[in-house]
């Protein structure tokens, strides 16, 4: 049993949608994407070209982050997912350093403190400390315990982060949120070890390619087709 | 903090737990953690609920449910139950959480004591109670109605659910105003006069992309703005399996990135290129025959530059088609068409080429910016037209009508006008509305539309008269209406401002009085209308969470506490009204709290959808009870070719030659004692004649000289921007790079790198831009996406109020610059449309 991930490229609309889903399921904070995209845009006036790609930990199954790990917080766990424990974390970042796709994150500062501010902009409104309080939630009022099930709601300050594939989900038999987010079902989670499986099927029928696969890190986050159509002008 | 966090479950022992199972069964629910859920130890994922809602963020309104856990909103997603995008949404969703969690939200009513308004200008708004604030109301309504000038009290209406036609139309009816003012102007108007005027239909249209094989959108970016982005989204990527898609725009959007072709037309000229369009389809014998007809021998004689015998051309389902070509079409060829829009003639002949090749599996599509400009209105006619001549109206893979849906109507209110309200309607709306240079003809009616940037001027000049209440709800024109400046000075010369907000938003730093507003998905009721896929559909807002602060639902709720307020002081008819009117249609019980009206006030508009009793078409619905449970009703599927040959038009035909326009424009010319071509006039169009009731080139008029403004200016709508209440949210910030060519957490103005290096700007750098309506501030990016000569920025940033994420400095610097501030108050008159679009004349500095 191996997760992995398909996105079809043709099908992704560029929404991040997927961005926003793992925030609201993970509570990461303003700055960090667990979820994230790289953009690029080409080409010379007309002939312009805006890609999007959506990215994230790519629980390669030789992972770089895992072995320059001084302390095995970064581990590969059940289903070949690359996990990651904060309380053996030194916040050294020789993960950081060695992810050749750049998806870990630090936190430099102590995560979620804005929400701690009691001024407001006028007598009558809410503050950042009073509408937590009325609100609820742990760190911000976007916290999710579901997800604090697997990994820390509010993060430590030194400490690195990363996607895990929602495992808090997979366990519960659920898609990562961002799977179950995507409008345009551009993303499929599934067994890659499983030849029948749709991430297989898919693999095989448009010959699916992870980012930097010449890295033979074994990353498993396949793109297939073309975000940009063919031009059939 | 809840008991369960106090539960120490280490995250560790539940991955050595779980590994101790079958790795295959990691996708089935886990038994141990299933075991502790039952012990209500842990949260099981999913383990909350999802509540149906209705997302009021951009006119897509699509049908939601919210995700509650733990009494808190953590996440959305589209409905369900919906047919039309089902759980499919768009990004903008999960903005409307940090909206309801935003910390700078009003709490409680507040009053401002600093008289002097001015921005920069604290208004040191003082808390005050609910009980207070509506007897200020209440007083000032009174003093109205005592010296018989209830025409003064004006009603501002922002955006809206189907409920507000209680506090904006009925409640300001029965205090005697005729000054219910929508904000449907600065929306979309002027679109909608295309479909009216062709084929009857004032309203929006849906686009079937599942079975199209060409799309032609002049400046619609479907998967970024307009309507039903999620459906769109949804569907996109198979469409590009099937059809072509080409996008008309100065600038490259999202959805030009996932389309074959990017025509990036010079800003203003779509109406030319759609009748050169047109032309090249009747030369090259493309017009689709079942629909339009055909020459009684078969033979083409649309020949350039020939006029056509009327008697040689048989139509059925239209109207007009040789006069539109004698009087207008026959000289609009490609090669004319090339030098106003910057496009090749050949580019134009080859996407004739495909249109006719597809028909009539093909979709026109029109955005705000192709036709909400001065002279847009025969732009809009003319795009439209291409439709008709394709025959795509009401065929599988064209353009639907929305479908007609049967909700019931908001009780009418005219049977408790006292003598003061009668007299106090007969006044001119404040808006000017029907005067000779603001037909407004919605639904072809003289004055029938609104022209809302107009109450400003109205206001500035005094002219129809003075108002001395103003009520605004949930709107923002000093910061969404183009030369918003003018709101700032208009709402300083009114008496009394009284704004419901969830934010101290542009129009709120000017307001007397601020009442705070629930948010409109997650803290009040509601009911919105959408159509795609074939389906339309009425969903429903309710309160899914306690809401926050001390709010009170806004467009039932208020006015039940004014109306309580004013039978105090003697004047019963609101209070009599609202409480006779709006008794639960279950159960007969009058409504005895705010929250009692709005309920029932939505029971009583969706019962046709939920009362068994009163079913006639689409979902069955057993009861109440089951329609909050699911939150939507959907429509039987759109009939295709149901309308040809009874469209709500004059002739009853898709007229390209518009005889409807021509009453309407006759009529309200003989209102004012003129014929069409001084409406023509007084209008701003060059149209004299014939040619005002068909699509035909109208030269765009351009605001500044070549040589002060060389640049022009193209307004646009960014992927994140919910209608300009988003920009207080830190993922709204963090992540505007999804629009082409934007930066993330700034507010750019996006140059092609060839007029940069001629200015000597950089990427990044601070630039002015100017136009003859004033300057704002932004950063220059420097984007191979928009066409040279022309400058583009999204709509949503230049806040300096709303809060602090938004504003650089709340109440005093804004965080870029709003392009209201410099797009001139201009107007296509015959819809009563702003003119947000168009040739916007700009020059650009660094500074």
């Amino acid at each position: 049993m191996r997760y992995g991930m398909v996105i079809d490229q043709q099908k992704c609309v560029g929404c991040s949608g997927c961005v926003f889903a793992c925030k609201a399921e993970n509570h990461t904070t303003d700055d960090i994407n667990w979820c994230d995209k790289i953009i690029t845009t080409s080409g010379q006036y007309p002939d312009v070209k805006f890609e999007y790609v959506s990215t994230m930990c790519n629980h390669c199954d030789n992972a770089p982050c895992v072995g320059a790990c001084p302390t095995q917080a970064m581990h590969k766990g059940e289903g070949g997912l690359t996990l990651h424990d904060p309380d053996k974390c030194i916040g050294c970042k020789a993960c950081m350093v060695n992810c050749p796709y750049g998806v870990i994150s630090f936190n430099w500062e102590k995560p979620h403190e804005r929400w701690l501010v009691d001024t407001g902009v006028a007598a009558g409104s809410f503050t950042s400390a009073t509408m937590l309080m009325a609100a609820g939630g742990e760190g911000s009022p976007h916290s999710n315990p579901e997800s604090a099930e697997a990994y820390p709601s509010v993060r430590s300050r030194g400490t690195v982060e990363k996607c895990n594939f929602c495992v808090h989900r997979l366990k519960a038999g659920l898609s990562p949120a961002c799977v179950d987010a995507c409008p345009s079902r551009a993303r499929v989670v599934g067994d890659l070890d499983d030849p029948a499986s749709e991430v297989s099927q898919l693999i095989r029928k448009y010959e699916g390619k992870p980012l930097r696969a010449e890295l033979g890190t074994g990353a498993k986050v396949f793109y297939i087709r073309s975000y940009t159509p063919e031009r059939r002008t | 903090m809840n008991a369960k966090a106090n539960f120490n479950l280490s995250r560790r022992q539940v991955l050595i737990g779980s590994g101790s199972l079958a790795l295959a069964a990691l996708f089935a629910p886990n038994a141990i953690v299933s075991a502790m859920a039952k012990a209500g130890l842990v949260y099981v994922p999913n383990s909350g609920k999802w509540v149906g809602t209705t997302c009021n963020g951009c006119t897509s309104f699509c049908a939601k449910q919210v995700y509650i856990q733990d009494g808190r909103a953590l996440n959305i997603r589209g409905n369900e139950f919906s047919k039309v995008h089902g759980k499919a949404s768009c990004p903008r969703q999960y903005l409307a959480l940090q909206e309801l969690y935003d910390p700078d939200r009003v709490r409680t009513p507040m009053l401002r004591t600093n008289p002097e308004k001015g921005r920069g200008i604290d208004p040191e708004f003082k808390p005050i109670s609910w009980k207070e604030a509506i007897s200020l109301i209440a007083d000032k309504i009174m003093e109205l109605r005592e010296k018989e000038e209830t025409h003064r009290y004006v009603s501002l209406r922002g955006r809206y659910s189907y409920l507000s036609d209680l506090l904006i139309k009925n409640f300001t009816t029965v205090v005697g105003s005729p000054n219910a003012i929508s904000h449907s102007a600065l929306c979309a108007e002027a679109d909608k006069l295309g479909s009216y005027f062709t084929e009857g239909n004032w309203g929006y249209r849906q686009y079937d992309i599942k079975d199209t094989r060409y799309i032609l959108s002049f400046g619609v970016d479907p998967l970024s703005a307009n309507r039903q982005v999620s459906y769109y989204c949804s569907e996109w990527g198979n469409t590009l399996d099937k059809a072509q898609v080409a996008i008309v725009d100065p600038r490259f959007s999202a959805s030009c990135a996932k389309a074959d072709e990017w025509v990036p037309i010079m800003p203003g000229q779509d109406g030319a290129m759609s009748l050169a369009l047109a032309h090249q389809i009747l030369v090259n014998g493309g017009w689709y025959r079942p629909f339009v007809g055909d020459f009684i021998d078969g033979n083409n004689r649309f020949i350039e530059g020939q006029e056509v015998d009327p008697t040689s051309f048989e139509e059925i389902h239209t109207h007009g088609l040789v006069q539109w070509w004698n009087l207008a079409l026959k000289d609009y060829t490609p090669d004319w068409a090339a030098a106003k829009c910057g496009i090749d003639a050949e580019q134009i002949r080859r996407i004739a080429g495909k249109l006719i090749d597809a028909a009539p599996r093909v979709q026109i599509w029109r955005s705000r910016g192709s036709q909400m400009q001065h002279r847009g209105a025969y732009a809009a006619i003319g795009m439209h037209a291409l439709n008709g001549l394709l025959g795509s109206i009401d065929q599988e893979g064209g353009v639907l009508k929305w479908a007609s849906v049967p909700m019931a109507k908001m009780p009418s209110a005219k049977k408790y006008l006292d003598e003061i309200a009668k007299k106090g309607l007969k006044h001119e709306k404040i808006d000017r509305r029907g005067r000779l240079e603001f037909p407004a003809l919605k639904k072809g009616k003289s004055g029938g539309g609104v022209v809302t940037n107009a109450v400003a001027t109205s206001i500035l000049e005094a002219d129809p008269y003075l108002p001395a209440f103003v009520l605004g709800y949930h709107n923002n024109f000093s910061f969404s209406a183009p030369g918003g400046l003018r709101w700032e000075k208009a709402l300083k010369k009114v008496e009394f401002v009284a704004h419901i907000t969830t934010n101290i938003s542009e129009f709120s730093w000017y307001s007397d009085l601020i009442l705070p507003a629930p948010h409109y998905m997650f803290e009040r009721w509601g009911i919105q209308k959408t159509a795609g896929n074939r389906y339309t559909q009425v969903s429903i807002t309710q309160p899914v969470i306690k809401p926050l602060g001390d709010v009170v639902e806004d467009e039932c709720g208020v006015p039940w506490l004014i109306a309580e307020e004013l039978a105090k002081r003697g004047f019963e008819n609101p209070l009599n009204y609202i409480r006779s009117e709006f008794k639960d249609p279950e159960t007969g019980k009058a409504p005895t709290s705010p929250q009692e009206v709005a309920k029932y006030a939505t029971k009583i508009l969706t019962q046709p959808f939920w009362d068994p009793a009163k079913y006639k078409e689409g979902d069955h619905i057993g009861g109440w009870e089951e329609f909050v449970e699911k939150g939507v009703w959907n429509s039987k599927p759109y009939a295709f070719r149901k309308r040809w040959g009874h469209m709500k038009t004059a002739t009853k035909k898709f007229e390209f030659y518009s005889e409807t326009m021509k009453v309407a424009l006759e009529k309200h010319a003989k209102k004012h004692h003129t014929d069409t071509d001084g409406v023509m006039e007084a209008t701003g169009y060059a149209a004299r004649g014939e040619l005002a009731f068909m699509a035909h080139y109208e030269e765009p008029l351009r605001y500044g000289d070549l040589e002060t403004y060389p640049l022009l200016f193209v307004d646009h709508k960014s992927r994140l921007s919910r209608e300009g209440r988003s920009a207080n949210s830190m993922w709204f910030q963090q992540n505007l790079d999804i629009d082409p060519g934007a930066r993330k957490h700034a507010d750019v103005a996006k140059l092609n790198p060839i007029d940069a290096k001629q200015l000597g700007v950089s990427e990044g750098d601070s630039i002015r831009i100017t136009s003859t309506q004033g300057s704002i501030d932004c950063q220059a990016a420097l984007f191979e996406g928009v066409r040279p000569g022309t400058v583009a920025k999204a709509f949503g940033q230049g806040h300096w109020a709303y809060g602090r994420v938004a504003a650089r400095d709340f109440g005093k610097e804004a965080l870029g610059g709003n392009n209201n501030e410099i797009l001139p108050p201009a107007y296509e008159h015959l819809s009563g449309s702003s003119a947000f679009y168009g040739q916007i004349g700009i020059r650009v500095e660094k500074i």
